[in-house]
């Protein structure tokens, strides 16, 4: 992977223009369309499709953020979003109240995204002690302990049933978990933590974070700490994964420690493994694909006269044949058939002339 | 000297002991690879603003010895003191922090990103801005100070361009950029000349003979013309060690080194 | 050991000292004190064998994932799947042939043959490209339990022991002495646990020397050390590499068997397993088999013993040990530094 991006160079002439102009005509289209869903959209699609899309897209954009720019596939990132997902219940009010505080909401999410940096912190510092290949090791055993310490931690985590009823707070009177503003929140979410992310891989810390990926040693030979950069992506990265995590456990009213399983975890890998991990829309692209399968599973399977419960299957080989066949996801297949276009409109407007 | 006047203009931490009065100090450095000591007891010291050239065949261990100075590899024995401090076991960045910098014998850039983007990474490295989440504006003073460099350089028309995609000459000069960012104090460069066209290298000379006073470099340089143009003093090493050390103009006329170097011929590379 | 001791005198005692009294709570008969802190001395003990014994099954598992990346820095997270088809193909060999004993060569041949093909057609195309690797193992791992559960179901399997391995047997460690009468009672322990453990010991000794005693475990060290040197030497590495993982896979599926004598099989078993070889191999150090042995022995019996002392936080056990180890030491405990 090198480092590769669409965005404007910063000092470039590009830069003179208003943001509004520098974003090309198919973004506003899909702008329009998201926004505009809602009139065609049922509520099913709206609440559990294009809802859970974007929240496992923000999951998976975290793991993107590691690894497209910091070169560290982190198998974490469930749990940290798990992790804040939690704390929304075991602060606020929940099902399980002997368990739960019921503090309110203003409390509840900035100190949920607050305990669940601090975990990635300290979770990122153990994981870049080794580098390259061990990442992916050291984090899946990391996540698993933390899945089984809240299978078997009954007085912070309520152990294997979890908490229920964990619902938003009524902000503005409104109901959050009505499919409607459901949609309209995590959208806004996901578009602002995408926003974050292609922001953030032109700035200085974005910059260097993909310059530690590409030549650690120079970089120390810049007067960067490669380490601390490298867990600070670890911390960054958190946020996406929290916000994605609070909303999963609005969406879901509950959250068990079987949201955090390993499988779990691999999910999110293969979500922005199939999207893309060079580009912040990868994940999101990926999300949506596999929300479909698993939605769909039914009717997809019978259609192949398989029974529903194959549906990993299905996950499984595909995922082996975009790894072994487009190692850059739905959007390196895309891309590679966009050059493959221009080339022969090439070719051919060469051999009319 | 003019220690002093730098820390204070760079406001770094731990400088200005002038106890030694030493910019670079090296005391019994010797790294071992397994069985194989490719530097051993070397000991030199380079007084600020002091231009010192290394002359050595290849695998006199020159490269190691600036690996051992900016903390690359950890020397097996010794003592590296950086304006009076102790940095020994110091890590790399830290080093650079301080004022010191570096440029490789092959050239270790950022190939993906643009010219800018690599000279900009560099002046950040240096700078608090380095954990900084907002994108610079073009008014932005590091983003200036990158410009500079990419004009002292001469890159300034190539500098949207991605490194990958530069001729080597080019690169090498990058190279240099890099290493002039953000106040250094002190640079080390490993064969800048190496490879350049007869005008890159007088550009280079140019780039080298015109810096400000207070910037001391040691130099690797297989190139006599190159080697003794910029540099005041000479040093030569042979299989790990230090064999002679003097002033340009001295060992210019040694007999030993004549033979040896110029009139040998350049069978090094 | 000797240079240990010469650089670390304080630490050399501390362990001595540990090691001393560890042993003395193992031979020597527990007083009253004691036993009122920690309960009886059976369950220590039998902590402690369940420990022991639980390593040498991690041990089996994580040797063969050790080896393999040591090699080919593949990190091969399908290594649990291979361990979880080892004891299914065991169970059916084993209740269809009535024989424990030929489950397992079958196994062996049918899950080695299996790693043999994963090396050939897919692992060795993709050489060099870790993350890709340890992608397409993810994938496998994925396809590979989706296949297990539609064959063999949700519920779970355990093989039977054979006569001869069944019931327990007594051990030369005392378990308890009777005050009154002064009989002392020695600790008994099941059969087949004893049995595989002394095999695993068997199995690590006979790849240690294979490894550091023949001319194929030159190649193999040698390829460990610098594979660029083997390739360029003439060898037929790519042979090295098949003869390994299919070893390596071979080596989990028999572990398969056993763990489904130990205890049962069912799906997710593969995953446990892939996780006990990691942390194995963190602990004790990526590729090498000692460090293997040992990381397998420190975390079965810290499994055990938190299981049996402090069930609520066993598995923080484990993870204490693990990122402890990552902290002070991130190459293992045995391990070699990149
Ligand atoms: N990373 C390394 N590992 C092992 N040996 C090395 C390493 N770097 C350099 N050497 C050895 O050290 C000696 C000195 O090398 P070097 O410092 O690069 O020489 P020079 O720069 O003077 O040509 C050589 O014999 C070289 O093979
Ligand atoms: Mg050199």
């Amino acid at each position: 992977m090198s480092v590769a991006d669409q965005a404007p160079r910063f000092a470039s002439p590009a830069d003179q223009r208003m943001w509004s102009e520098r974003i090309p005509a198919p973004w506003w289209i899909l702008g329009l369309i998201l926004l505009l869903l809602p009139i065609v959209a049922n509520n099913f699609w709206l609440f559990q499709i294009m809802g859970w899309t974007f929240i496992l897209g923000m999951i998976g954009l975290s793991l993107m953020f590691l690894a497209g720019y910091g070169g560290m596939v982190s198998l974490l990132q469930m749990s940290i979003a798990g992790l804040a997902g939690y704390m929304v219940a075991i602060l606020g009010p929940s099902g399980a109240a002997n368990v739960s505080l019921g503090l309110s909401w203003w409390i509840v999410l900035p100190a949920a995204f607050l305990i669940a940096a601090l975990f990635a912190t300290m979770c990122g510092a153990l994981a870049v002690r080794t580098d390259g290949i061990y990442t992916i090791m050291i984090t899946l055993a990391i996540a698993a302990a933390f899945f089984y310490f809240t299978r078997q931690n009954y007085s912070i985590f309520n152990g294997y049933s979890g908490f229920n009823l964990v619902l938003p707070p009524k902000l503005f009177g409104v109901n959050w978990r009505d499919p409607l503003p459901f949609y309209y929140l995590t959208l806004a979410c996901a578009a602002l933590c995408y926003g974050a992310v292609v922001y953030l891989a032109r700035s200085p810390f974005g910059l260097a974070l993909q310059g530690v990926r590409d030549n650690p040693r120079r970089m120390a030979a810049l007067g960067f700490n490669v380490t601390a950069h490298r867990v600070a992506a670890y911390a960054l990265a958190s946020v996406f994964a929290s916000t994605g995590g609070i909303l999963l456990v609005w969406q879901n009213a509950q959250i068990a420690p079987g949201t955090i399983g390993i499988s779990s975890a691999i999910d999110v890998l293969v979500v922005a493994v199939v999207g893309g991990m060079r580009r912040p829309l990868g994940p999101f692209i990926g999300a949506f694909i596999y929300v479909l399968l698993q939605v769909f599973s039914t009717d997809i399977l019978g259609f192949f006269g398989f029974s529903a419960d194959r549906f990993k299957l299905i996950i499984g080989i595909g995922f082996l044949a975009i790894v072994l066949f487009s190692p850059d996801g739905v959007l390196g297949l895309w891309d590679r058939w966009r050059a493959r276009m221009a080339a022969r409109k090439a070719v051919a407007t060469g051999g009319g002339a | 000297m003019n220690a002093p006047v730098v820390s204070s203009r760079m406001n770094l931490p731990g400088t200005g002991n002038a106890s030694s009065g030493n910019a670079l100090e090296l005391r019994g450095i010797t790294k071992m690879f397994g069985a194989l000591a490719a530097i051993s007891d070397v000991t030199l010291s380079v007084k600020p603003g002091e231009r010192r050239a290394v002359l050595g065949s290849n695998g006199a261990g020159k490269t190691t010895l600036f690996n051992c100075i900016t903390g690359d590899f950890l020397p097996s024995a010794g003592l590296v003191r950086f304006f009076g401090e102790d940095v020994t076991v110091f890590p790399p960045h830290e080093r650079i922090r301080r004022g010191l910098r570096r440029t490789y014998q092959i050239s270790s850039l950022f190939t993906g990103l643009s010219v800018m983007d690599n000279v900009y990474l560099a002046c950040c490295g240096v700078s608090r801005n380095r954990f900084s989440l907002v994108r610079p504006r073009p008014d932005d003073a590091l983003v200036q100070a990158a410009e500079m460099l990419v004009e002292a350089v001469h890159l300034t028309a190539d500098k949207d361009r991605l490194v990958g995609e530069l001729a080597y000459g080019q690169q090498r000069q990058l190279e240099v950029a890099l290493a002039l960012s953000g106040a250094p104090r002190f640079v080390l460069f490993d064969e800048p000349a190496a490879g350049l066209s007869p005008t890159e290298r007088a550009d280079l000379v140019t780039i080298l003979t015109s810096l400000p006073a207070h910037i001391g470099f040691i130099i690797i340089e297989h190139d006599m013309d190159v080697a003794l143009r910029v540099a005041d003093s000479v040093t030569m090493m042979h299989n790990g060690r230090i064999f002679k050390e003097g002033r340009s103009d001295e060992i210019e006329s040694d007999p030993e080194v004549q033979e040896l170097y110029l009139g040998g011929g350049h069978a090094h590379h | 050991m000797d240079n240990f001791i010469k650089r670390y005198p304080l630490w050399s005692l501390i362990f001595f000292l540990l090691a001393a009294a560890f042993l003395c709570l193992v031979l020597a008969p527990w007083p009253p004190e004691l036993v009122a802190v920690w309960g009886r001395k059976q369950i220590f003990l039998n902590a402690l064998l369940g420990g022991i014994t639980l390593g040498a099954l991690y041990f089996l598992v994580a040797a063969g994932f050790t080896l393999i990346f040591g090699l080919m820095r593949v990190v091969n997270l399908a290594h649990g799947s291979l361990f979880l088809i080892g004891g299914y193909v065991g169970y059916e060999v084993a209740t269809a042939s009535g024989s424990w004993l030929l489950a397992f060569p079958t196994v062996f041949i049918v899950v080695g043959l299996l790693g043999l093909l994963m090396q050939f057609f897919i692992f060795s195309k993709m050489e060099g490209e870790e993350l890709r690797q340890t992608l397409v193992s993810i994938g496998l791992s994925i396809v590979f339990a989706d296949l297990m559960l539609w064959w063999w179901g949700g519920q779970s399997y355990s093989i039977l022991a054979p006569q001869f391995l069944q019931g327990p047997m007594e051990l030369p460690l005392v378990s308890n002495i009777n005050d009154a009468t002064g009989v002392v009672t020695w600790l008994r322990y099941p059969a087949v646990r004893v049995w595989i453990l002394v095999a695993a010991i068997v199995i690590g000794i006979a790849m240690w020397l294979v490894l550091n005693r023949t001319a194929l475990g030159m190649l193999i060290r040698a390829g460990v050390d610098d594979r660029e040197m083997l390739a360029a030497s003439g060898v037929r590495i790519h042979l090295v590499f098949l003869a390994v993982f299919g070893f390596g896979a071979g080596l989990a599926g028999i572990a398969g068997i056993i763990g489904a004598t130990f205890q049962s099989l069912s799906p997710g078993e593969d995953t446990r397993f892939l996780l006990a070889s990691l942390v194995v191999v963190i602990v004790g150090g990526m590729g090498s088999i000692v460090g293997a042995a040992l990381g397998a022995l420190i975390i079965g019996v810290a499994e055990q013993m938190g299981f049996v002392y402090a069930p609520t936080y066993s598995i923080v056990l484990t993870f204490l040990i693990m990122a402890a180890v990552l902290a002070f030491r991130p190459q293992g405990l045995l391990g070699t530094r990149r």
